[in-house]
């Protein structure tokens, strides 16, 4: 039967093919956004951050947003990322971790800061006990010495900075199992084993590409490049295969 | 000398909202993955629709222009994404036609209309009679009027 479906679901996708309606066969309500994120949507909530602080727009009619609050954060909100009931948001200078157990009224749990570097742009993904953040320190995000930091988050009050590696100018970053993928414009690609998260691995770098953010989707990692998108295979994670380039 | 030009535009202009041809990515920006697609912001411009059923024949099937747009995020059908300072959103039943349903004007905090996001710069001088600026551009100046 779904192989029927699978079929039907193709003819409509051919016979439409030119400029017809194109819909979308799939049945997930919500998709899946980069590390680099200002938007982004958990249940029936749409967050997005400014400059400065944090909206909360209820969407549970998709169609007619409404608007519930603002919620001040801090300077230089960069980056916006949900995980589970939780809301990390990236600065230039520290990651804000909010809860939003009242999804309407997000509410600031703590702070996480690097001892390494002071000033830095923070995109951060989170995953099981742990966050990642890539802390850039140079052109606009001033300071030196830019890492990779894996966070502690058991205690979401406190989290603590418990590993690095020394990256040079990385922008956005994902993750899929325990393979974290990197972007990085002077290493390229970098792919990390994370089976140990305090001790990422360095596995490889795909040096040919000037990337900028990743969305790690089932086998695909999608990357946004400086000339529009590069698609890997990653059905073997460690070594992601070009498939194709949008350009 | 290098310095900051204001780039204005009528409200007029900002919000005109089309579905074109899709056309070849320039200044590529955020991604945003839903279903069997992809989509990429044009920086400023709007956003690229790409049909990503297979893979390998990834291919874009559409470019949404929404003026100074910069963000995506979709639910149910559903794509928001920020016209200048507003919040739009569009119906994807049509993925090659979304339609614009909703908007809640002056969403978020509008760029500085006075002065560039920069400091010790020299830059042109803002005229409010020219439109609303929506974005500061680096270029070189012959009489910059004014300096920060």
């Amino acid at each position: 039967m779904k192989q029927i479906l699978g079929y039907i679901l193709v003819l409509i996708f051919f016979s439409c093919d030119k400029g017809g309606a194109e819909t979308n066969a799939f049945a997930n309500p919500t998709g899946q956004g980069g590390s680099l994120a200002r938007f982004t949507i958990v249940g029936n909530y749409l967050y997005t951050v400014d400059k400065e602080s944090l909206k909360v727009f209820d969407i549970s009619n998709a169609a007619q947003p409404v608007f519930k609050n603002t919620v001040a954060i801090g300077f230089e909100i960069e980056t916006i990322y949900p995980f589970k009931d939780k809301l990390f948001i990236g600065s230039t200078t520290v990651v804000h971790i909010f809860s939003i157990v009242d999804p309407a009224a997000p509410k600031k749990l703590s702070v996480a800061i690097s001892p390494n570097v002071i000033r830095r742009c923070d995109p951060v993904v989170a995953k099981d006990t742990v966050a990642f953040a890539t802390l850039r320190a140079n052109g606009e995000c001033g300071g030196t010495g830019s890492i990779l930091a894996v966070y502690d988050i058991k205690d979401i009050f406190n989290p603590i900075q418990k590993g690095q590696y020394p990256v040079s100018e990385p922008y956005g970053l994902g993750y899929s199992d325990n393979v974290l993928y990197v972007c990085d414009r002077v290493n390229g690609l970098m792919v990390f084993d994370i089976s140990k998260p305090y001790s990422p691995l360095f596995v490889r770098s795909i040096v040919n590409v000037k990337p900028v953010d990743v969305i790690p989707y089932n086998n695909v990692l999608i990357v946004w490049t400086n000339t529009g998108i590069n698609l890997y295979d990653i059905t073997n994670k460690l070594t992601p295969l070009l498939l194709t380039q949008i350009n | 000398m290098q310095g900051y030009a204001p780039v204005y535009a009528s409200r007029q202009v900002t919000n005109t909202i089309v579905t074109e041809a899709s056309r070849a990515t320039v200044r590529p920006g955020k991604i945003y993955a839903y279903g069997n697609y992809i989509f990429q912001v044009e920086q400023n411009e709007g956003i690229h629709i790409i049909n990503n059923i297979n893979p390998q024949q990834a291919k874009k099937i559409a470019f949404l222009k929404v003026p100074m747009a910069t963000e995506i995020a979709i639910k149910s059908d559903h794509l928001y994404t920020n016209n200048l300072n507003d919040l739009v959103v569009f119906d994807l039943a049509n993925l090659s036609s979304p339609k614009l349903v909703s908007r809640i004007a002056d969403a978020f905090p509008a760029i500085d209309q006075t002065f560039p996001p920069f400091t010790n710069t020299y830059f042109e001088c803002a005229d409010a009679s020219k439109g609303i600026i929506v974005a500061w551009e680096l270029k070189l100046l012959s009489k910059p009027g004014c300096r920060r």
